[in-house]
C-alpha cells in the first residue's frame, strides 16, 4: 500500500516538474524550407532581412516586428527573456488580433510553421547564444491560479488602481488612461494601450493565463511594464505583515518598540528584493534565499491572479456576434414617449453590434483605424424614432490641436447614413455603401466639437456631400465618459423635407455607420467605416391577429358546412 | 574593352556601397562610449588629475518648453525644459561625460559610485546623465505619490532586452538590477510621463565624470601615463573619431578643455 502510494507520488510529482520545465515542442533546425516559406508568407511586412521594413511596413501600425533585436511582445517567460519556440509558433498560428498579423493555421501547415520559427531565430544572434549556453528562457510561473469569483474580481479591482494600470488604461480600461495620448515603442512609433473592454482585440489572447503572463512579464517593445515581484509594495510580507506594517507607517506616535517590529519588516523586505535582484541578474541562489524569494512570489502571483480575474471580467467573453451586412437593428415599438438621453428603459434592450474597418478605398486611407465598433439600441413610436448609440474612442478630442509628436489630432465624430429612398426589394440597388454615388444617401453627421446637434447632409459620393437647406429634424444629446462616447439621436418618422429619408414601420432600410478618431488622425475620408447594414422598425404585435384567424377559422367552417349541404342537396 | 570598363564601373559602385556600409556602421559606434577590453583594479599611488571646461560654440538652441499634460499638481509646480542641451551664462555645457577610453589598470569604484541613483522629484529625472558601474543596481527615488514607469532602453545599445519596470506611488525606492555588461549611455524613460527621459552610462571603470552647471569635469586618481580622453553628449556627439590624447605626470595636474558644436 505504501510503496503504491510513493509511487503515486512520485508520479505526480515528476509530471509537475515536467509541466513547470518543458516546452510542448522546440522548432527543428533551420532549413531552405523556413527560408522559403518566410520569403512568400513574412518578408512583405517584415522585410527579406527581418528588419520589419517590408514593402507593405510603412502602412501598419503597430508595425510589423523587426526580428533582429530579439524584442518580442507576446511570450510565456519572464520580462528581460527571450520568447520559447512555442511562443512564436502560437503567435504565428494565432495572429495577433487588433494588429495586421493575421493567423497562419489555415494558410501553413504545422511542419511549415515550426520550420518558420526556426528561421525567424536566426535574424537574431541570441538565440544561437542562448541554445549554446544550454539554458532555457525562465518561465513565467503558472502555478496557483486563483479561480474566478467576484471576490477575487474586487480584490483585483482595487490592485488595478494601486499598481497604477489606470494611468494608461484608464478607470474602467477602455485604455482612455491619462497617459494613451502620449505612448510610444520602443522604435518611437505611436503606439495606444489596449482597450481592456474588448478581449477580442488583445494581442496575445484573452484567457486569464495570457492576461497574467502580459501582466508578469510586460510587453516588451511596448511601454506596459512588467509588475514583477519588487514592484509590489511590501513584497517580501506576507499579507498580515503588511497591514501591520501599514498601521505602523501611519502610526502618529512611534514607540521604541514600533521601531523595533517595523525594522523587523525592513530587513524581510530587503532580503527578498535582494532574493529577487541576485536572480535577475543570473546569481545562483543559496536555499534560504530561494525560499524566502519563493515565499514573497507566492503572494505576488496570488495578488496577480486577482489582477488577471479583474481584468477578464472588462470584457465579454467573446466578440459580440454580427454577421457583415446581415446584422439587423431591430427598432422596438413603444407606446408614448420614447426614451430620452438618460432613461434607464435603454438598459432593457440589447445593442446590436457594428465592426469597423479602416477605409482605404479613397485617399486619404485609414489603414490602422482605432475604433473597433458602434453598437446601437432603438426605440420608436407612431410618430418618432430615437437612437442610441455607443462607442469606445480613447480619446475626447473637440477642436483641432497640434500635438506634440504625432502631428495634428482633429475632431472625433460618427455618421449614420441611409439611402434616400429605400430600395423596393432585395434586388433593387442600394446607393454605393461609401457616401452614395449615382443614388444619393441621406446622413446624420455628429461632431464632438457640438455635442448636442446632428447636421443632415445629403451626398452622392466621398466628396460630394452637402447640408440640407432644411436642418433641425434631428434632436441629440451626447456625453464622453471613460474612454466611450453616447450619442442619443431623436426624429420624426415623417418629415416635409424630400431629401430626408421617410421611415415606415416593416421596412427594411439599409443603414451604414462612420467613425472619426480625431487622435488617431481621421477627418474626412480617412475613417473607420462600415459597409450596408439594416434596420427595421419591428412591426407593432398587432391585436388584429386574435380577431382574424378566429374570422378566418370561421369562414371556411361556414363555407364548409354551406359546400357540403350544396353537395347533399345536388345529390338528393 | 566594353566589359572591362563596365567591370571597373561595378568595383567602383562596390566600394562606394562597401564605404556606404562601413559608415553607416561607424554612425552607431560614433554614439557610444568606448571602452577597454578589460580592466583590472587596482591600489593607485601619486595618481595624477585631469580638469577641464567643457563649453558650447555656435548658436544656443532654445531649450524647449516641456507639456506637463498630467499629473499637473506634483509635476508642473514649476515649468519644465527639455535638458538635451543645457549651456549656462558663458556658454559652458552642461551634462557631458568626459571619460577615458583606454585604461585598462586603475582605483576601483568608491563606495559611493557603486550605489548610484537617479530621482524622479517633481517628474523628472535627477541627474539628466547617470554613471552606473557594471553590475551595481541602480536605485530610483519616488517621493511623491505619483506612479512612474522605469524604462531604460538597452536593446538600442545591444545591450540585451530593455528594462522596464512599474514605480508605483506607494514605492519610495525601486532598485533596478545591475546590468553586467558595459555599453551605453543608454536611454531611461517614463512612458506615463512622455517628457522624462535621462541617460545612463554603463562603465567598467571609474574614470568617468560628468560636466557641472559650469561645465566643468575632474577625473582624480588617474595612474601615470597616456590616454585618450573621450567625451559624449546626448546632441553633439562624441570624439571618437578623433579622441583627445592626454599625457598624465604622477601627481599632476593636466588642463584639458572641449569645445562641442551641435552636429552638422
Amino acid at each position: 500500500m505504501r510503496t503504491t502510494f510513493f509511487v503515486l507520488f512520485i508520479l505526480m510529482f515528476s509530471l509537475f516538474v515536467v509541466t513547470l520545465t518543458s516546452y510542448t515542442q522546440e522548432a527543428p533546425e533551420v532549413s531552405e524550407r523556413g527560408k522559403e516559406v518566410y520569403e512568400e508568407s513574412c518578408a512583405h511586412c517584415h522585410g527579406i532581412e527581418g528588419r520589419g521594413d517590408g514593402s507593405a511596413a510603412e502602412n501598419l501600425l503597430p508595425r510589423p516586428r523587426d526580428f533582429t533585436g530579439g524584442v518580442y511582445k507576446i511570450r510565456s517567460t519572464e520580462s528581460g527573456e527571450l520568447p520559447t519556440d512555442q511562443d512564436l509558433f502560437d503567435i504565428i498560428t494565432n495572429g495577433m488580433p487588433g494588429s495586421s498579423m493575421p493567423e497562419w493555421e489555415s494558410a501553413l501547415s504545422a511542419d511549415d510553421r515550426w520550420e518558420l520559427v526556426a528561421y525567424i531565430k536566426t535574424f537574431y544572434s541570441g538565440f544561437q547564444e542562448l541554445k549554446e549556453s544550454e539554458t532555457l528562457p525562465r518561465l513565467i510561473n503558472l502555478t496557483g491560479k486563483v479561480k474566478y469569483s467576484q471576490e477575487s474580481v474586487e480584490i483585483g479591482k482595487v490592485l488595478y488602481t494601486e499598481l497604477g494600470c489606470i494611468e494608461c488604461h484608464g478607470n474602467v480600461g477602455r485604455g482612455d488612461g491619462t497617459s494613451a495620448p502620449t505612448l510610444v515603442d520602443s522604435w518611437d512609433y505611436r503606439t495606444w494601450p489596449a482597450n481592456l473592454s474588448q478581449g477580442w482585440n488583445y494581442r496575445g489572447g484573452s484567457t486569464t493565463e495570457d492576461i497574467f503572463k502580459r501582466f508578469i512579464g510586460g510587453i516588451a517593445g511596448s511601454p506596459m511594464p512588467a509588475f514583477e515581484g519588487d514592484t509590489f509594495y511590501h513584497f517580501g510580507l506576507t499579507p498580515e505583515e503588511s497591514k501591520r506594517a501599514v498601521e505602523l507607517e501611519n502610526k502618529e506616535e512611534i514607540t521604541p518598540e514600533d521601531e523595533a517590529e517595523y525594522a523587523k519588516y525592513s530587513e524581510k523586505m530587503e532580503n527578498a528584493i535582494d532574493a529577487a535582484l541576485d536572480r535577475a541578474e543570473g546569481t545562483e541562489l543559496t536555499p534560504e534565499a530561494q525560499k524566502i524569494y519563493d515565499d514573497a512570489m507566492k503572494v505576488v502571483y496570488e495578488k496577480s491572479w486577482h489582477l488577471a480575474n479583474y481584468v477578464k471580467s472588462l470584457s465579454p467573453e467573446k466578440r459580440p456576434e454580427y454577421a457583415i451586412g446581415n446584422n439587423v437593428l431591430r427598432s422596438q415599438y413603444k407606446e408614448g414617449d420614447l426614451p430620452t438621453f438618460d432613461d434607464a428603459e435603454w438598459e432593457t434592450l440589447e445593442s446590436s453590434y457594428y465592426p469597423l474597418v479602416g477605409q482605404v478605398i479613397v485617399e486619404p486611407r485609414q489603414f490602422n483605424p482605432t475604433i473597433d465598433s458602434v453598437n446601437v439600441k432603438s426605440f420608436y413610436n407612431d410618430t418618432e424614432v430615437a437612437f442610441l448609440f455607443t462607442w469606445d474612442d480613447r480619446t475626447n478630442n473637440t477642436s483641432v490641436e497640434e500635438t506634440e509628436n504625432f502631428g495634428q489630432s482633429f475632431i472625433d465624430g460618427l455618421a449614420i447614413q441611409f439611402p434616400v429612398k429605400v430600395p423596393k426589394g432585395p434586388t433593387d440597388e442600394k446607393p454605393y455603401f461609401l457616401w452614395g454615388g449615382r443614388k444619393p444617401v441621406y446622413l446624420w453627421q455628429w461632431m464632438a466639437s457640438e455635442p448636442e446637434t446632428i447636421k443632415e447632409l445629403t451626398a452622392k459620393g466621398m466628396s460630394n456631400a452637402g447640408l440640407q437647406e432644411d436642418q433641425g429634424n434631428v434632436q441629440a444629446e451626447s456625453e464622453y465618459k471613460e474612454g466611450q462616447y453616447r450619442l442619443w439621436v431623436k426624429r420624426a418618422l415623417k418629415t416635409e423635407d424630400k431629401k430626408d429619408l421617410q421611415i415606415e414601420p416593416a421596412v427594411f432600410v439599409p443603414i451604414a455607420f462612420s467613425a472619426w478618431d480625431g487622435a488617431n488622425g481621421d477627418i474626412d475620408t480617412k475613417r473607420a467605416i462600415t459597409s450596408w447594414y439594416t434596420f427595421v422598425l419591428e412591426p407593432v404585435p398587432s391585436s388584429r391577429r386574435f380577431i382574424y384567424p378566429p374570422l378566418v377559422a370561421l369562414l371556411s367552417l361556414g363555407l364548409l358546412v354551406g359546400l357540403r349541404q350544396f353537395v347533399q342537396r345536388k345529390n338528393t | 574593352m566594353k566589359i572591362r570598363v563596365f567591370a571597373s564601373f561595378m568595383v567602383l559602385l562596390a566600394c562606394c556601397f562597401g564605404l556606404i556600409v562601413l559608415a553607416d556602421n561607424h554612425e552607431e559606434e560614433n554614439n557610444m562610449l568606448v571602452f577597454p577590453e578589460a580592466y583590472t583594479p587596482m591600489k593607485v599611488n601619486g595618481g595624477g588629475k585631469i580638469t577641464g571646461l567643457v563649453k558650447f560654440e555656435g548658436e544656443v538652441p532654445e531649450m524647449k518648453k516641456l507639456d506637463i499634460n498630467k499629473d499637473k499638481v506634483v509635476c508642473g509646480k514649476e515649468p519644465k525644459f527639455d535638458e538635451s542641451v543645457v549651456v549656462g551664462e558663458n556658454k559652458e555645457l552642461k551634462n557631458t561625460i568626459v571619460y577615458l577610453m583606454d585604461i585598462v589598470k586603475g582605483k576601483d569604484f568608491d563606495a559611493e559610485s557603486k550605489k548610484p541613483e537617479i530621482d524622479q522629484e517633481g517628474c523628472k529625472f535627477t541627474p539628466h546623465v547617470q554613471i552606473v558601474p557594471v553590475g551595481a543596481r541602480l536605485t530610483m527615488l519616488n517621493n511623491a505619490p505619483i506612479t512612474h514607469n522605469v524604462h531604460i532602453l538597452l536593446n538600442d545599445a545591444d545591450m540585451g532586452q530593455d528594462i522596464n519596470k512599474s514605480q508605483n506611488r506607494m514605492l519610495k525606492k525601486l532598485r533596478i538590477k545591475g546590468i553586467a555588461k558595459a555599453g551605453g549611455p543608454v536611454e531611461v524613460k517614463c512612458d506615463i510621463h512622455s517628457w522624462m527621459k535621462a541617460y545612463i552610462a554603463y562603465v567598467p571603470h571609474p574614470y568617468f565624470a560628468v560636466t557641472n552647471e559650469k561645465g566643468e569635469f575632474t577625473l582624480e586618481n588617474v595612474p601615470p601615463g597616456t590616454y585618450k580622453l573621450g567625451f559624449w553628449h546626448e546632441v553633439c556627439g562624441t570624439n571618437n573619431k578623433e579622441p583627445q590624447t592626454v599625457t598624465v605626470a604622477a601627481g599632476g595636474e593636466v588642463k584639458q578643455d572641449f569645445t562641442l558644436k551641435l552636429p552638422e
